[in-house]
């Protein structure tokens, strides 16, 4: 009734999509400080600019000019998908870079105007529209209003396993995931990474040593938002499918709650809650399918579970699971410390392996395997 | 010689509040200049108009014969205007070491592009944090390079602040009451410190304090600002002896 692979196979691609919007946001609210509550605008954008643009060029490749929204385009997308492989990887490609781009500029110009006031500016401006552009797509024909696009052409759509083009896809996500994770350590460990921390914790203090704040604030945006716009992509070529409604404002607070329970400005915090989250979202959907006659939806109990563990995150840990670190530059060599960290590193090692003795000897023995300690006793 | 900071006329009112009533002043370079006045006078108010945080109604803000009011406070500072506020602004959760390697301008790898390149930037840090090391060592806080600005003791964040902007190569320094806050001799060694780095770093210091007995012992020239208008102005002694002055601290503002 559950098999592994198959769990897998459906819960990590939507890990990786998570996981790189988490990144984004923790940039964005861990290091820089910046409140980005519509984050899932630049999300929608990239998806729909990746069904628009994939749709109609495999439409007019194939030459039909059907409405792309329309019956017919789907139909004729299910009999043209599968037939090109160099044309469906192209696609996507471009795809991906076309959200990049249409997704950061639009990050940035929304942002730009803002960016000299407080945060709290930003975060309403950008809330306020990814839900105009929600609403404004539901009612905007060429892209099928409220239907959305269907027949997105899967990158892989021409393997005829279908486990193998769902692994190659989940592998591609993951490889993504893993280019943008590294890049955000390389920009997060490096004297960028220290202004954005510094632009966190006092704007005008940060300006003060001659910081071009807004100038480095509308920049982060762009590069940020244009990487939520390929998690966008990704989405809908996962999908295959996209429709406004799928970019709630809720999408952009499940994100907040994974940075938040993860840890703020450690991008492994990140990681850590979009697995958390994204598990907890599968788990429920299955407990759905499974039991359909459950007497509450599990997908509550889930947004409560969210809600408890915020509360309890905050209270008990408040920097989150995995808290923030002081970048590594390598600066502190200078001070000597590196001998300090490489001593400090052994003896954890040192200590671990005492620990694993012990459980040994627990285990085998029940025993600690410590002589009792003869000498103070006997000076007692 | 021409002065290094020279105001002209500088007016500015917030609303029916007139802060600045046309000021005019100089700091001679290589001074430590104080700026005096009791509370409301304006003495923050012209800092913040000289580092660009507000524009003047009129007047103008020349510094080393560049005019600098219009300009905003990041590209006064790279010109070499450093400043502290009035309550310390370290960033907290940041270490001591972090804090100052922030200061020095234009590093390469504060770039978004250059920034993954470890490569373009490594050797220029690990240089400021040599410079960082040196400049710690000097009074005595290059063992505190790891401790989070936030656990500094007071004493340790008016170093720390006075000093950094050493590193941004800045030739004039503003400070808002650097003493407050701290025991007189915390403050009083403040102040020799004060002048030891004016001194070995060819600074210009622009200093505003209330702890007047302890300014009057290190300035070379003071202002005296009283409802927004330079009220005197001269050596210690003469500032000291003016009755302007004395009738404008004994009857309060
Ligand atoms: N941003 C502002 N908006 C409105 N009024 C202001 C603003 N900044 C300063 N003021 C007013 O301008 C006047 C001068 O203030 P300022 O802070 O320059 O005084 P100060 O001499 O630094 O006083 P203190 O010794 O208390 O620091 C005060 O009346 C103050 O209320
Ligand atoms: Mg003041």
């Amino acid at each position: 009734m559950f098999d592994i692979s198959s769990f897998l196979i459906s819960w990590l691609p939507l890990f990786g999509i998570y996981a790189i919007l988490s990144l984004c946001l923790n940039m964005e609210v861990g290091y820089a400080g910046m409140a980005n509550f519509g984050l899932v605008a630049f999300y929608g954008i990239g998806a729909f600019v990746a069904g628009y643009t994939s749709i109609t060029i495999f439409l007019t490749f194939h030459g039909y000019n059907y409405p792309i929204y329309s019956q017919e385009a789907i139909i004729a997308m299910g009999k043209v998908a599968g037939k090109t492989p160099w044309l469906n990887i192209s696609v996507f490609i471009l795809s991906l870079i076309l959200s990049f781009l249409i997704a950061g500029l639009a990050g940035y110009l929304v942002s730009y105007p803002t960016l000299r006031v407080g945060p709290a500016f930003l975060g309403i401006t950008i809330l306020s529209f990814g839900e105009m552009l929600r609403v404004f797509m539901k009612h905007f024909a060429p892209t099928g209003g409220a239907y959305g696009m269907l027949g997105i052409p899967h990158p892989f759509a021409w393997i005829p396993d279908s486990a193998i083009k769902n692994i190659s896809f989940l592998i591609l996500t993951l490889a993504i995931l893993i280019l943008v994770l590294i890049y955000f350590e390389l920009l997060a460990n490096s004297p960028y990474g220290r202004v954005l921390k510094s632009i966190r914790e006092d704007e005008i203090a940060s300006l003060c040593i001659g910081k071009p704040v807004p100038q480095i604030k509308a920049r982060l945006l762009f590069v940020a938002s244009g990487i939520s716009g390929v998690a966008g992509a990704l989405y809908a070529f996962y999908l295959g499918a996209v429709t406004p409604d799928m970019f709630i404002t809720a999408v952009t607070f499940e994100v907040w709650s994974m940075v938040i329970l993860g840890g703020r400005g450690n991008n492994f915090g990140a990681l850590l809650g979009a697995s958390f989250f994204s598990l907890l979202n599968r788990a429920t959907s299955i407990l759905n399918f499974l039991f359909s006659d459950l007497p509450i939806d599990p997908n509550y109990v889930r947004w409560m579970i969210t809600g408890a563990l915020i509360v309890i995150i905050l209270m008990y840990k408040p920097k989150g699971v995995i808290a923030e670190k002081p970048i590594k530059t390598e600066a502190w060599k200078i001070f000597g410390a590196y001998g300090e960290s490489r001593r400090k590193l052994i003896a954890a090692i040192l200590k671990i392996i005492d620990y694993l003795r012990r459980a040994f000897y627990w285990l085998i023995g029940r025993e600690t395997g410590y002589e009792p300690d003869i000498k103070g006793s006997k000076r007692e | 010689m021409n002065p290094i900071l020279r105001v002209q006329n500088v007016s500015k009112r917030f609303g029916g509040v007139e802060a600045l009533k046309d000021v005019s002043l100089e700091v001679k370079r290589g001074s430590v200049t104080g700026l005096i006045g009791p509370n409301g006078s304006g003495k923050s108010t012209l800092f913040n108009v000289i580092t660009g945080f507000y524009k003047p109604d009129f007047g103008s803000v020349y510094f080393e014969g560049k005019r600098i009011d219009g300009l905003n406070p990041d590209e006064i500072y790279n010109m070499g205007i450093a400043r502290t506020f009035q309550t310390p602004r370290l960033f907290g959760p940041l270490t001591t070491l972090e804090n100052m390697m922030l200061s020095p301008k234009g590093q390469r790898g504060e770039s978004l592009l250059r920034a993954p390149l470890r490569k373009t930037w490594l050797n220029e840090e690990m240089q400021i944090a040599n410079e960082v090391k040196s400049l710690l060592k000097e009074f005595d806080m290059d063992g505190l390079y790891k401790m989070l600005a936030s656990d500094l003791s007071g004493g340790h964040v008016k170093m720390v602040e006075t000093s950094k902007g050493i590193l941004g190569r800045a030739k004039l320094i503003l400070l808002d009451e650097p003493t407050a806050g701290v025991h007189y001799a915390v403050g009083k060694n403040l102040f020799e410190h004060i002048n030891y780095l004016r001194k070995a770093y060819n600074l210009t210091f622009f200093i505003i304090e209330h702890r007047i007995d302890l300014l009057f012992d290190y300035v070379d020239y003071v202002y005296v600002l009283h409802m927004g208008r330079l009220l005197s102005e001269g050596t210690p002694e003469e500032v000291a002896s003016d009755p302007k002055v004395i009738e404008a601290y004994i009857g309060g503002a």
